[in-house]
């Protein structure tokens, strides 16, 4: 089978699963635990820590929380940072963040959606003009999802911050960790990653903080990850996504520039009268979504899973939600929105698969032709 | 004293000399239905007793019998001898702790040293002397203590009635063949027809893969509450995947539901000939939609010799829904699941096609080829 559905999840890293196995078997203590085991365990979760937060950020000026997914990361830093008056964030946003923002109305804090561009990226000027005096968060995904359009948090946030020096900024970076080369500029309060993408395990995510940032826990309890985020750690996963990070991060550079090859070859294979492309050239490079239009997505996905290619889609048969929140908000026709695959890499991905991904592309979807058209 | 849940049937008193094998099938039936669970089935005249079963299984009993055809009412209770003393104890257990409360008598055995009225008031005087918190009331009674004097020197004593489904055993009246989709209406129809003694065979058509594996979940679960009732425990899958392309490609758009369903019709008829099922069943209710009018269900039947039973002709969907709702399938049936992929749905469908216009268009397609093929991909699904 050819994996291409690496932005819903990775395949675990079988070295960093092999690696992290002691904390199974012989490291299984609590780290909180005051005994040697323990503190041992404790010691070995702070350097896991350290090294992660090195990756993006450094431990002088990030402080790094485990949560148990990419969304609850999203959902700490939303619903404690974004307390009063309003929250700024896009249409393209990923539902973690998404549907957070719509919750906040709830709670007294009115969400203010800017709208994105074709490729699913926001639409800057937009944006800043939604920003006020008011703002206390702004929330903008680094990676779109959907369409791998990147969007330049950087400079948003460095432009959110001269507007209003005093909102927060956040970036969803599930997407973006481990895959763009990038490092955390000083404008960015908040980032959230997740381990599965990279390699690491579902059920482990976390959330940068600008260091001094006081903010308040999601979930209360024991007093873990210094207070703002109890639980017993998952000592685990956590140690699967540091080895899967490290082993990432390595190759990250020349795996960006293999894959943004390889994405290209592969939609240079694809038939030009029926496919479509949706993500920008300059997107990311582990991420191609392309629409046979007027074609099903959900039926051509289990076509293509019968003949051994694994995509994702952005549309549903179902009448409700049929078609994708992001996709509709871009501003493609019907047909269009119908027919979105996904594709999506990871560093295993090779030359021959892009190839023979094509061919079953290109031969399934002249079926569906055949036998609906 | 035992433990006991006391069962007595319904229509199977009406039958005159095939009584016997309407109880015979009854008793096996209600076998099916116990099955896996430790029990004793005993025929007594007029009732069956289910006993010897573990305790904390009580409720499994009661839960299962409350789905077997033909029963009228049961009673989970006790059997004791019918000397008043032993009468007297199992009162006391089932007799509330306090409230307003009656005892209701009934002498199966008419030879009974005591008429029913004499066995009431000296149950219910002891009751009263026994615990003051208790108060007689014999018009509008809180409580009913019931005792059954039976035949052989056993009395049955217990505290209420549970209405049973009625009903006539299944397989009593035959089997038929139930088109099932994964929506409100044909488990329905195969309830009702169940309940009227037929065996329901099942069969689902999917298109995958224009429909998802969850379709086909989903109708494996309804097949699953069916099951409970109808007591068989598998359905027939067939893929007619072929069959909508070809029909989509080359026939009137407005006919595609109309067609669709010609060739559900054959391909049912040919499996219930393979598994000996006299009649087809199906959900279809008039005027339901485009392809449930007069014309729609003549398009239908033209093609098939073997009656088709519609239970819901006349009902409409709130009634449907009633019944769904009690037998438990409604909420299954409601999840967000096509039966159908809108690739293939017109977006205005024929209400009143003339069998001479399907006729027309049916003859592009190679009917006997596509119904074997379709055949060809049947699978049994065991629940």
């Amino acid at each position: 089978m050819i994996y291409f559905d690496n932005a819903a999840t990775t395949r675990p890293d079988p070295e960093a699963l092999a690696r992290a196995g002691e904390f199974t078997t012989e490291l299984y203590f609590n780290p909180s635990a005051k005994y040697g085991g323990g503190f041992s365990v404790s010691k070995k979760l702070e350097k896991m820590r350290e090294a992660l937060l090195g990756t993006v950020g450094g431990k002088d000026r990030y402080d790094l929380i485990f949560t148990s997914c990419g969304s609850e990361s999203d959902n700490q830093a939303i619903f404690c940072g974004g307390k009063r008056g309003n929250v700024v964030t896009t249409q393209g946003e990923h539902a973690a963040v998404f549907s957070a923002c719509t919750e906040l109305k709830n709670r007294g804090v009115e969400p203010r959606f800017a709208p994105v561009k074709g490729d699913g990226s926001a639409d800057i000027e937009a944006l800043l003009s939604l920003v006020d005096d008011k703002t206390s968060l702004v929330s903008v995904i680094h990676v779109n999802n959907e369409t791998g359009a990147v969007n330049d948090v950087a400079a948003i946030a460095k432009a959110v911050k001269k507007k209003n020096p005093r909102a927060l900024f956040m970036s969803d970076g599930v997407q973006a960790y481990g895959k763009l080369n990038f490092t955390l500029p000083p404008e960015i309060d908040l980032y959230s990653v997740s381990a599965h993408k990279i390699g690491g395990l579902k059920g482990t995510g976390a959330l940068f903080k600008r260091k001094g940032l006081a903010l308040n826990p999601y979930i209360y309890g024991g007093g873990q990850e210094g207070g703002a985020r109890s639980g017993t750690e998952n000592t685990f996963g956590v140690a699967v996504f540091a080895y899967a990070a490290e082993k990432k991060f390595r190759t990250l550079k020349e795996d960006a520039i293999r894959l943004c090859t390889l994405r290209e070859n592969l939609f240079s294979l694809l038939q030009g009268e029926i496919f479509t492309r949706i993500s920008p050239k300059e997107g990311s490079p582990y991420i191609l979504t392309v629409s046979a239009a007027g074609m099903r997505g959900e039926v051509l996905q289990r076509m293509l899973w019968d003949r051994g290619l694994c995509v994702g889609t952005g549309s549903a048969c179902s009448s409700k939600n049929r078609f994708s929140r992001v996709m509709t908000a871009c501003g493609y026709p019907q047909s269009i929105l119908d027919g979105v695959l996904r594709l999506s890499f990871s560093p295993e991905t090779t030359d021959g698969e892009i190839v023979r991904a094509a061919d079953i592309l290109n031969e399934t979807t002249k079926e569906y032709i055949r036998n609906t058209f | 004293m035992e433990k006991v849940v006391i069962l007595r049937y319904a229509e199977i008193h009406l039958k005159g000399k095939n009584r016997g094998y309407f109880e015979r099938v009854f008793s096996t039936n209600l076998e099916r239905a116990l099955k896996g669970l430790r029990h004793e089935l005993r025929r007594t005249s007029g009732r069956y007793l289910v006993a010897a079963f573990d305790e904390e299984k009580s409720d499994e009993i009661m839960r299962r019998v409350s789905r077997v055809f033909g029963v009228h009412s049961y009673s989970a209770g006790l059997l004791v001898s019918n000397d008043i003393e032993s009468i007297f104890e199992a009162a006391k257990l089932v007799a509330p702790e306090s409230g307003s409360f009656k005892v209701q008598t009934h002498r199966g055995d008419k030879h009974y040293p005591l008429t029913s009225m004499e066995i009431s008031a000296e149950i219910g005087g002891r009751l009263l002397g026994e615990n003051p918190a208790l108060r007689v009331d014999v018009h509008t009674p809180k409580h009913t203590v019931y005792i059954d004097i039976r035949e052989g020197g056993k009395a049955l004593v217990f505290g209420s009635f549970e209405d049973g489904l009625h009903g006539m055993p299944v397989s009593t009246a035959g089997k038929g063949l139930l088109l099932i989709s994964g929506g409100i209406d044909s488990p329905v129809a195969g309830y009702m027809m169940a309940k009227r003694g037929l065996t329901v065979e099942a069969l689902h058509f999917h298109s995958y893969p224009y429909t998802n594996e969850g379709a086909k979940e989903k109708v494996v679960s309804l097949a699953k509450i069916l099951s409970e009732y109808t007591l068989v425990h598998r359905i027939t899958a067939v893929s007619v995947t072929h069959i909508q392309e070809e029909i989509h490609k080359k026939c009137a758009a407005e006919l595609n539901v109309t067609l669709l369903r010609r060739f559900m019709f054959r391909i049912a008829e040919k499996i219930a000939g393979r598994e000996g099922a006299k009649c087809l069943v199906t959900g279809e209710s008039l005027g339901q939609v485009a392809s449930q009018t007069l014309e729609g269900l003549t398009s239908s039947n033209a093609v098939v010799s073997l009656p088709v039973l519609r239970p819901l002709i006349g009902f409409d969907k709130e009634d449907i829904i009633a019944v769904a709702k009690k037998i438990g399938t409604y909420e299954i049936s409601v999840l967000p699941y096509e039966d159908c992929c809108t690739v293939f749905l017109p977006d205005f469908p024929a209400i009143r096609p003339s069998l001479s216009y399907i006729e027309e268009e049916e003859k592009k397609l190679d009917v006997d080829a596509l119904v074997e093929e379709a055949l060809s991909t049947r699978e049994v699904i065991q629940l």
